[in-house]
């Protein structure tokens, strides 16, 4: 098998990257993927406490890379989706205990056994940041509709491609489309005039994402989630699928009495 | 005062929409970015380019407007500069003017 080495990065600290990581690789596996997600921000990791799996963990990426144990040993299988995998950051260590050829060596030995590969990538554009995307092949930016993030987002398109790695996709995460239809927040288009590259998705600010989280559940595996129903038509579009966007109407009255609904069943 | 208080109601506003300024900004921070160029640089090209204009026009230096423009991520630079008068084959006058 040859898979896909995806990195999910943003520059700016706190817009999503590692839910999108959690959500979009959990909707791969349920589509029958094997997936393995790798934490790459070494010394905080955290993609364990998102997908409910901190309390698995035996050995991390660390232990894998000095061959204190074998990377299989090292890889978490999901309590609910049979398919997708965790290979946990090290909480004890720095950013300095990996090294870019390292990485790429780590990831290329997962690519050998998944069909995509992703990694959670620390904020920033240092040392964390180039071993996260040393080995990838392919690249999703998240931002939201806010200034600096967009900003960040834009550096961060420069260093992909100086670094070889083209046609980064984008989502854009947290609209909010009450805020949209005042005029009051970037919308879709203004954000992809600014950036120019290629959107894969735009996710709701949504409530559920926090709840699921809280919870150790990827909002994916919640039919009523609208977040979650976003994440859904990502991981359809990274295969190659033809989907509809999510419609970004501010929810009528009805609508979130009927999502009232949904979410209670 | 009536006026102002139905368009209140209405909602409409005379204050520009915040994420028109957003955009705005950013497109002129990030086209700044993506050229790296530092203000000296800026400044010299700017000289440069005045005096390698006032080699064939008589140019308002003062007036001239010199920027980056950026659109899907290929960066452009614009510049524009008020001409006061065509010097008239510059070169060869100054020729003749040095010869005679």
């Amino acid at each position: 098998m040859n898979g896909k080495v995806m990195v999910v990065t943003s520059g700016k600290g706190g817009v999503g990257k590692t839910t999108a990581v959690a959500n979009i690789g959990c909707a791969l596996a349920v589509r029958g993927k094997k997936v393995a997600l790798v934490d790459a921000d070494i010394g905080l990791r955290n993609l364990d406490i998102v997908l409910g799996l901190e309390n698995r963990i035996v050995f991390d990426i660390i232990h894998a890379m000095e061959g204190r144990c074998r990377l299989r040993q090292a890889l978490i299988r999901d309590k609910r989706v049979q398919t997708l995998f965790l290979l946990p950051a090290a909480q004890s260590k720095d950013k300095d205990a990996i090294a870019p050829d390292q990485m790429k060596e780590l990831t290329g030995e997962l690519a050998g056994e998944f069909d995509y590969v992703i990694l959670d990538c620390p904020a920033g554009i240092e040392r964390g940041f180039k071993n996260a995307i040393a080995g990838a092949n392919a690249a999703v930016i998240i931002t939201t509709p806010e200034v600096s993030a967009v900003r960040d987002a834009d550096r961060i398109v420069g260093l992909l491609e100086a670094e070889g790695i083209e046609q980064p996709k984008l989502v854009i995460n947290r609209l909010r489309p009450d805020m949209v239809k005042r005029g009051d927040m970037l919308d879709i288009e203004d954000v992809i005039d600014i950036l120019a590259i290629d959107l894969v998705g735009v996710v709701p600010d949504d409530e559920t994402v926090i709840t699921s989280t809280n919870r150790g559940e990827p909002a994916v595996l919640d039919g009523a989630s609208r977040a979650g129903e976003a994440f859904r038509r990502i991981a359809a579009r990274i295969e190659g699928e033809d989907v509809p966007f999510l419609s970004m109407e501010a929810p009528s009255f009805w609508g979130r009495i009927k999502r009232f609904l949904g979410a209670a069943r | 005062m009536v006026f102002e208080f139905v368009s209140w109601i209405l909602g409409k506003k005379d204050k520009p929409r915040s994420k028109d300024l957003a955009k705005e900004r950013l497109k002129l921070v990030l086209t700044h970015d993506r050229v790296d160029i530092s203000p000296q640089m800026f400044e010299k090209l700017r000289r440069d380019l005045a005096s390698a204009c006032a080699k064939y026009v008589e140019i308002d230096e003062a007036g001239m407007n010199v920027r980056f423009d950026s659109q899907d991520r290929t960066l452009a630079l614009v510049a524009s500069v008020p001409v006061i008068g065509a010097k008239r084959n510059p070169y060869s006058s100054k020729r003749r003017g040095n010869m005679g």
